[in-house]
């Protein structure tokens, strides 16, 4: 519905809108710490925790304020009768990129992103919670829980072509198919157009979906894409399944990301970190791609 | 506060003998009074009695009755714009007397402001109160040449309009949803056409606008913060009329005449907007399809079945509808519709010529209904609000001093949150969120009662019962949203949530001298239904949702001191008002609440109160060649919920310092006529992002290059403010024919006449070559000259 409030406002604007620059004065405000964190099950690039602080709204400077010279741990958990319990022996020191050294390919990265914190030997494992700990250079200590659901796959997909695009090249309808389990489950979907595969980070893809089985649940669900991919196009799918808190954190960023029109309330992001503004989230990572016929 | 029926009867019982105690022998005058070109009833106007220097108004229906002892009298019967007549009258037993008021033919008849008893400002224990004909609103210039009552009484001090593209107004600080909004009873629940630019009502078809924002009556209720009271024309009873207008995007035609000359009338008005069926030949290949129009109709009938009753049937059917099809992929299209559709049968009897009745059965509904369709998948989508409603409302003229109303006024309310069917591919979709039900009882009464030369008191008690009730089931929701699978049920019929609640409402008016006067008011109303809504703004999806188990029903009391003065016999009218407006159980959302489909839609409600003060200048000139007003409010309004802004008090969005109207209306000659207006308001309040940061970080390797997104990061709740809103507009009347067979007219009008820049809203984009984030303001309307074509024959 957000959708259709957005397309009327578009309307009325071009029905017979004008618009010009102004001045808004806005006064300074306190930095605030943001930070995600992110593990996965697939990909030893999406293992990261960014560390940043926000940034007065018209400051001229579009950087991103990354936070240097944190200690960032994070340790699997297991599962002793029915607690979860973190043991230090296990834990993954995640290292400030920018100190990682001449690694091929990361030290471009790490000259433009500061306060990016890698581990490239940490693994991920479904069924497992995780326990994020960082501690800033000027004492203060964060710290934040995160679990890896099961992997939910995709079981089949579809192509259907139909009709030539803008470009001339036909029109590839996508749909697949999934199996929710009982209970309740919760998705988000990172897609990237590219022969390419790999995903630098979760922001290195095109377009996201997040969504949970609030309409069918436990049974076969479908997802449909309404606009057509072009013949010849490859398409990488990260099929991801969450948790409940997370799901709200990036349900959230989706709705402040978008922006929701002009009329809507604006509002936060839900964090599931206390204290800072973010996510640590726990990817169970089904891949898949699909080229589709020239 | 919790009362009974029987108290409700006690009460009304120990009224009734008051009353009666003070009746002496007497005979009684009444009647109706009519326009007699038209036939149609006429509101408001005064009878007076010469020879004792009283009199009375004739009351909503027309309708009014005198009491007084045995005698010889001089009955006066007058209107504003209409001729004075004088009759002579042997009062020796109950007398009926229905008088037919001509038209007064003066080049001023085009400005007629109000129809009201010339002195009815200072001697009225109405306070808050305003008037204005369908004529009225007519004639003032408007945007796109599209007469419009809603975008006129925000002209009224203490009324305030949500700006440009918004239908949506604000009465003493209170929400758009917290008016009740009337058209011949019935309730219209979105009275916006176009998003918000234009309103329901066709102003070929409106007789008169009355608007209480204070001192509310007891005879109504249901809202807290003000009554729009439109009363629909009952169509010419002595000759056929027909009524149309060409306007740059709505074109509108009434035809009106007797049934049976004299004694029944007919009218019926149909309004459409035409750019979609002129631009659908010049439309490109691809956008084909893509449509809006919306249109109205309304049909009244009115039948006189003899001296004692009147029966009166009205009608409301209008629809806006948007058509979309994707013009890179046809198999993506989508139809929303909206519209309310209103049914009033109403009979007016008089019991004897001291009491007089109106009985009313209602239907009224608002829909919305979208289609969607993205190749397989189709859905369709609906929501809404039906009521039931059956009014019984009397008019007791007892004697000389009092003069009593009471009655009874019932409501059903159908709530349809959400209903989703459809296919998404090999899915069936059908989700229906539970529907509502409610009963809402109200049994008033009220007593007018003139104390003496100066005290005029206006007393009066309403006692309403709110009772949602089953079939409903309602489940029931964790911390994150998430059904627990527990659910309560209610059978039909059975009690969720039952609400008694009193609102006595009081008027008081002293009487300084025949030029002066001082009221005061106190006014408590409840509102058991509320408008869901996180815009601010009225959209057609927004959603109506009843009182329940955790929506508790909505208060505010409202404290109102007036000085009232007019001058130069009358013709000039001043008034200063304070007011003093707490309310609570407000309702506001959490950020990003989705209102659509939301079994758990209550959940993401916080629940809070406002507070609303402040200062209403007004001075009117009535009658002559320049005819006018000036309107001054100064106000605060706040509120205040515990889960918003740390809990501390906010500025509403709506909230305005300064508001300023002027309307200036001018009589050149026989041909030419000028109207004016001028408004300036403080800027809204809005909340604006104090800080931003990168999120879902990336890199992309091709182009060496970060990939971040920048989020808002958002304080205090309206703290800022936009620039403040002011325009000017102008327009001129040409009369270009007028016989007794053909009356035609242009209006030329100009809209934001310096062009000035309006805030419609703002927002920001970061320019990545400069390294910076700006700011832009979009405004909608520069300035826009019209022109409208308007016949009658």
């Amino acid at each position: 519905m957000k959708h259709i409030l957005y397309i009327l406002s578009i309307l009325i604007i071009t029905l017979s809108a004008c618009e010009k620059e102004i001045e808004v004065d806005l006064p300074p405000t306190t930095p605030l710490l943001v930070i995600e964190a992110s593990v996965n099950t697939y990909s030893p690039w999406l293992n990261y925790v960014f560390i940043s602080n926000t940034i007065d709204y018209f400051k001229p400077d579009l950087s991103f304020n990354g936070v240097k010279g944190a200690t960032v741990y994070i340790t699997p958990g297991k599962i002793v009768n029915s607690d979860t319990l973190f043991d230090k022996a296990n834990r993954y020191t995640f290292a400030d990129l920018s100190n990682l050294g001449n690694i091929p390919g990361l030290d471009s990265i790490g000259r433009s992103i500061s306060g990016m914190y890698l581990n490239p030997l940490f693994r991920a494992s479904a069924n497992t919670s995780y326990l994020l700990e960082v501690s800033l250079e000027d004492g203060r200590v964060i710290t934040a829980r995160t679990h890896i659901p099961p992997v939910v796959t995709i079981d089949s997909m579809k192509v259907r072509y139909d009709g030539i695009g803008e470009t001339g090249k036909q029109n590839a309808y996508l749909s697949f198919w999934f199996n929710d389990a009982p209970g309740q489950n919760n998705y988000r979907m990172a897609l990237r157009n590219n022969p390419d595969s790999v995903l630098f980070g979760w922001g290195n893809a095109d377009s996201y979906r997040t969504f949970d089985d609030e309409f069918v649940n436990n049974g076969v669900i479908p997802f449909e894409f309404f606009r057509p991919f072009e013949g010849g196009d490859t398409l990488n799918i990260y099929f991801t399944s969450i948790g409940r808190k997370e799901f709200r954190f990036w349900q959230s960023f989706g709705r402040a990301a978008n922006n929701g029109g002009p009329f809507a309330t604006p509002g936060n992001v839900k964090s599931n970190i206390d204290g800072v503004i973010g996510s640590f989230t726990g990817y169970a990572v089904d891949f898949k791609r699909i080229i589709f016929d020239e | 506060m919790k009362i009974s029926l029987k108290h409700i009867f006690i009460f009304l019982g120990l009224c009734l003998f008051v009353f009666n105690t003070s009746a002496q022998k007497r005979y009684t005058i009444s009647g109706y009074l009519n326009d007699k070109s038209t036939g149609e009833s006429l509101i408001g106007a005064t009878v007076k009695v010469n020879e004792i220097k009283t009199g009375t108004a004739t009351n909503s229906y027309g309708y009014y009755s005198l009491s007084l002892p045995q005698g010889k009298y001089t009955l006066v019967f007058s209107y504003l714009g209409f001729k004075t007549i004088n009759v002579p009258i042997v009062l020796d037993k109950n007398t009926i007397i229905n008088q037919k008021l001509d038209i007064q033919i003066t080049e001023s008849k085009e400005v007629v402001i109000t129809g009201e008893r010339e002195d009815k400002n200072v001697r009225s224990t109405e306070m808050s109160r305003l008037e204005i004909t369908g004529q009225q609103v007519k004639s003032l210039p408007v945007i796109f040449g599209e007469p419009d009552v809603l975008k006129t009484i925000t002209l009224l001090p203490g009324i305030k309009s949500g700006g440009e593209g918004s239908t949506g107004f604000y009465v003493r600080g209170g929400g758009p949803d917290q008016n009740l909004i009337l058209m011949d009873e019935a309730v219209v629940y979105n009275p916006s056409h176009l998003f918000g630019f234009l309103s329901v009502f066709n102003t070929d078809a409106v007789k008169n606008i009355d608007v209480i924002k204070g001192g509310i009556p007891a005879n109504y209720g249901g809202r807290l913060s003000s009554i729009l009271n439109v009363n629909l024309r009952e169509g010419n009873n002595q000759k056929y009329v027909v009524n149309g207008g060409v306007g740059l995007i709505a074109s509108r035609l009434s035809v009106e005449g007797p049934i049976q000359k004299g004694r029944s009338s007919f009218l019926v008005a149909v309004r459409r907007t035409y750019v979609d069926v002129l631009a659908r030949p010049f439309l490109a290949d691809d956008l084909k399809g893509n449509s809006y129009y919306f249109y109205d109709v309304n049909l009244k009938m009115n039948f006189n079945l003899g001296q004692k009753d009147k029966l009166f049937f009205s009608g409301y059917f209008g629809r806006d509808i948007l058509n979309y099809t994707s013009p890179t992929n046809r198999a993506i299209n989508f139809n929303l519709g909206w519209g309310n559709s209103t049914a009033t049968l109403r009979w007016n009897h008089v019991f004897n010529p001291r009491l007089f009745c109106n009985t009313s059965a209602i239907y009224n509904r608002y829909d919305l209904f979208n289609d969607f369709n993205f190749g397989a998948t189709g859905f369709n989508v609906r929501s809404g609000i039906q009521d039931w409603n059956f009014k019984n409302d009397y008019t007791w003229f007892i004697n000389d001093k009092h003069q009593a109303k009471f009655g009874l006024n019932y409501t059903f309310h159908t709530f349809t949150p959400g209903i989703l069917t459809g296919q998404a591919g090999s899915i069936i979709l059908d989700q229906e969120i539970s529907k509502q039900y409610a009963h809402e009882l109200a049994v008033y009464a009220m007593d007018e009662w003139r104390i003496n030369q100066r005290f005029t008191l206006n007393a009066g008690l309403r006692a309403v019962f709110y009772n949602m009730v089953g079939p409903y089931t309602k489940k029931q929701y964790n911390d994150d949203n998430l059904p627990t699978g527990v659910e309560a049920s209610w059978k039909t019929n059975e009690s969720i949530a039952f609400y008694p609640r009193l609102e006595p409402r009081a008027a008081l008016t002293y009487l300084v001298d025949e030029q002066s006067s001082v009221k005061a008011s106190f006014t408590q109303t409840y509102q058991f239904i509320h408008l869901a809504t996180t815009s601010g703004a009225s959209f057609p999806v927004d959603l109506w949702v009843p009182s329940s188990l955790r929506v508790k029903p909505q208060l505010a009391y409202q404290y109102a001191l007036g000085y009232f003065r007019n001058f130069d016999n009358n013709k000039w009218e001043t008034s200063a008002e304070v007011y003093y407006k707490p309310m609570y159980n407000q309702i506001e959302f959490k950020p990003f609440s989705r209102l659509f489909l939301n079994q758990n839609l209550e959940e993401e409600m916080v629940f809070g109160q406002g507070l609303s003060y402040g200062l209403e200048l007004f001075i009117k000139k009535k009658v002559g060649k320049t005819t006018g007003w000036i309107g001054y409010t100064l106000s605060k309004t706040t509120r205040q919920f515990d889960e918003l802004n740390g809990g501390q008090a906010y500025l509403f969005r709506y909230d305005r310092t300064h508001d300023i109207s002027v309307v200036i209306s001018h009589t050149f000659n026989k041909k030419w006529s000028m109207n004016f207006v001028f408004v300036y308001g403080t800027g809204n309040a809005v909340t604006l992002p104090v800080a931003r940061y990168a999120y879902r970080v990336g890199y992309n390797l091709e182009q060496n290059k970060p990939e971040l997104t920048f989020i808002d990061v958002y304080d205090k709740i309206n703290e800022y403010r936009l620039p403040a809103y002011h325009r000017a507009d102008i327009s001129f009347t040409y009369l270009a024919k007028k016989t007794d067979k053909w009356e035609s007219n242009w209006n030329f009008s100009v809209y934001n006449i310096y062009n000035r820049a309006n805030p419609y809203f703002i927002y920001f984009l970061p320019d990545l070559d400069k390294l910076e984030v700006k700011a832009y303001m979009v405004y909608l309307f520069p300035i826009l000259p019209s022109v409208a074509w308007n016949f009658k024959f």
